[in-house]
């Protein structure tokens, strides 16, 4: 929908930003009247470019740094805000979790990297384990913990995290090892929000609705 | 210059060469908070957690004359990708001061994104229209009279004075939105910051963009160091922190009637063009901060 919008008016200046799109269908999305954006982008629309490559890879980029400027306007909640390193969140590699949750206080996989490894893709999205293994998923919303049998001192681990990093809505995985079943494993700004049922949909609701902050 | 003034100050440093990848292996761990490690470039070997201060100013290392002509999975160029990935993630986690992480480097990849945050920090910025409705640009120049053009990435990243032949091709837009601003009479300033410290750079230019006065007929660069207001060093400090660069060169614009406007950050400053021209002793600072001196 959003590809084919038909006007794109974002403006900013010294007394504020504001945002309004005009779809292809008519409607208008307006920063001054949104409240609450869940935002699940992974990528830039760009189908509908036509242009040599390298122009196209241009326009790619100049359509990226557009949505991470005019995402950022909204005045309610934003789950997640967009950053130059993701545009639901930024995206962490695993090492850096490794330290991020140290410092929150979640007992953590340790990690080792050599010039010799081969480049472990996973990784790059903040997995430190591989793909199949079974994690257990914690999702954080606006300050709020949503999972299974967590704990209270994890849950508060959980939060830390989220606050540390800026993402008010966080995935955190957890394995089982040294530290027992509840071992950080890695986290993600886009967890799967089917894990959470219908707690995490109420969960999302009331962070969505909350007052709107002056921006 | 940054090597010429550590060896003025008598303090062992490391030099890695990113064309000799071939000669260089590195590792590191995390346990918990702990990161150590080892760097070996030819025959020495460093402990990682002894590096006090990192400075990075990389290339591309795909692009390596080294590896131009590898193929596209041989062993070695995998090799010299493995070996900066290796070093690039041991930078984002190390305790040393690094100039700089990666991450805030980021901000500078949409420029409106880091005006906010600018903006967030005190200080003025200029009006600025991202659109892709020529109306709505017209309308914007008829507000502001001189208006320019620029990337809203950092790519391509020139600005130009939007100009009477440029509306005949304004349509093209529709495509895709350019980000225009209004044109801030005044003069440029660059502030470098790093860490507690200011060097503050009067620039004349006779074009628009001073970066690229060689590219233009005529075009004119004189500079000369200049002392900031207190107030206004210690937002440039405060912004450099906020955006997470321990080494940042703000572009400031400073207008006939003394409004200050800052117009970007840059987290890759290429000081030595300043130094070069004004000998504000910035690779000195630079040395001295990596050191851990000051």
């Amino acid at each position: 929908m959003l590809a084919y919008s038909l006007r794109w008016e974002h403006r900013l200046g010294t007394e504020g930003a504001s945002i309004e799109i005009t779809l292809a269908d008519g409607r208008v999305i307006r920063s001054d009247s949104t409240y609450g954006v869940l935002n699940r982008l992974q990528t830039i629309p760009s189908a509908h470019l036509r242009a040599s490559p390298t122009d196209r890879d241009y326009a790619v980029q100049e359509l990226f740094a557009f949505f991470v400027s005019w995402l950022n306007v909204f005045p309610g909640a934003v789950l997640n805000p967009p950053t130059p390193q993701g545009l639901s969140g930024q995206w962490r590699h695993a090492s850096e979790w490794v330290v991020l949750a140290a410092r929150a206080g979640l007992p953590s996989l340790p990690y080792r990297q050599t010039s010799h490894d081969k480049i472990d893709t996973s990784r790059l999205i903040g997995r430190l384990v591989p793909r199949d293994t079974p994690v257990q998923t914690v999702i954080v919303v606006g300050g709020h913990v949503v999972g299974s049998n967590v704990s209270p001192e994890i849950a508060e681990g959980c939060k830390r995290l989220a606050e540390i990093v800026n993402t008010p809505l966080l995935g955190v995985e957890f394995t089982s090892g040294l530290a027992g079943h509840w071992t950080f494993a890695g986290a993600t700004p886009l967890p799967d929000l089917t894990l959470g049922g219908q707690a995490l949909l109420d969960v999302l609701a009331r962070v969505l609705k909350a007052e709107k902050e002056v921006k | 210059m940054v090597r010429g003034e550590l060896d003025k100050l008598g303090l062992p440093y490391a030099i890695f060469n990113q064309r000799e990848f071939d000669h260089a292996h590195m590792s590191f761990e995390i346990s918990g908070k702990r990161v150590t490690g080892q760097l070996r470039i030819r025959s020495n070997t460093y402990n990682l957690e002894d590096f006090v201060g990192v400075y990075t100013r990389l290339m591309d290392d795909q692009l390596l004359p080294e590896i131009r002509h590898e193929p596209p999975d041989s062993q070695r160029r995998r090799y010299c990708r493995a070996l900066h990935d290796t070093l690039i993630r041991w930078c984002e986690v190390a305790r040393a001061r690094v100039v700089n992480r990666a991450e805030p480097m980021g901000s500078n990849y949409s420029k409106p994104y880091q005006l906010q945050l600018i903006r967030d920090q005190g200080f003025a910025v200029p009006e600025t229209l991202i659109t892709n409705d020529p109306d709505l640009v017209r309308e914007f120049l008829g507000k502001h009279g001189r208006i320019v053009y620029k990337s809203i990435s950092s790519v391509r990243s020139i600005v130009q004075v939007l100009k009477d032949d440029d509306l005949e091709r304004l349509d093209r837009i529709r495509w895709c939105p350019v980000q225009f601003q209004r044109y801030v009479e005044g003069n440029n300033v660059r502030v470098h910051t790093l860490g507690k410290k200011t060097f503050a750079t009067a620039i004349f230019t006779s074009v628009t963009d001073y970066r690229y006065a060689s590219r233009v007929e005529g075009g004119t660069v004189e500079m000369k160091p200049m002392t900031l207001p207190t107030e206004l060093a210690e937002r440039c400090v405060r912004l450099g922190e906020a955006l997470k660069l321990d080494f940042a060169g703000i572009d400031l614009k400073i207008t006939p009637d003394n409004k200050v406007f800052c117009l970007e950050v840059n987290p890759s400053p290429a000081f030595s063009f300043y130094e070069a021209n004004t000998g504000q002793p910035i690779a000195r600072a630079l040395a001295r901060y990596l050191a851990g001196l000051d």
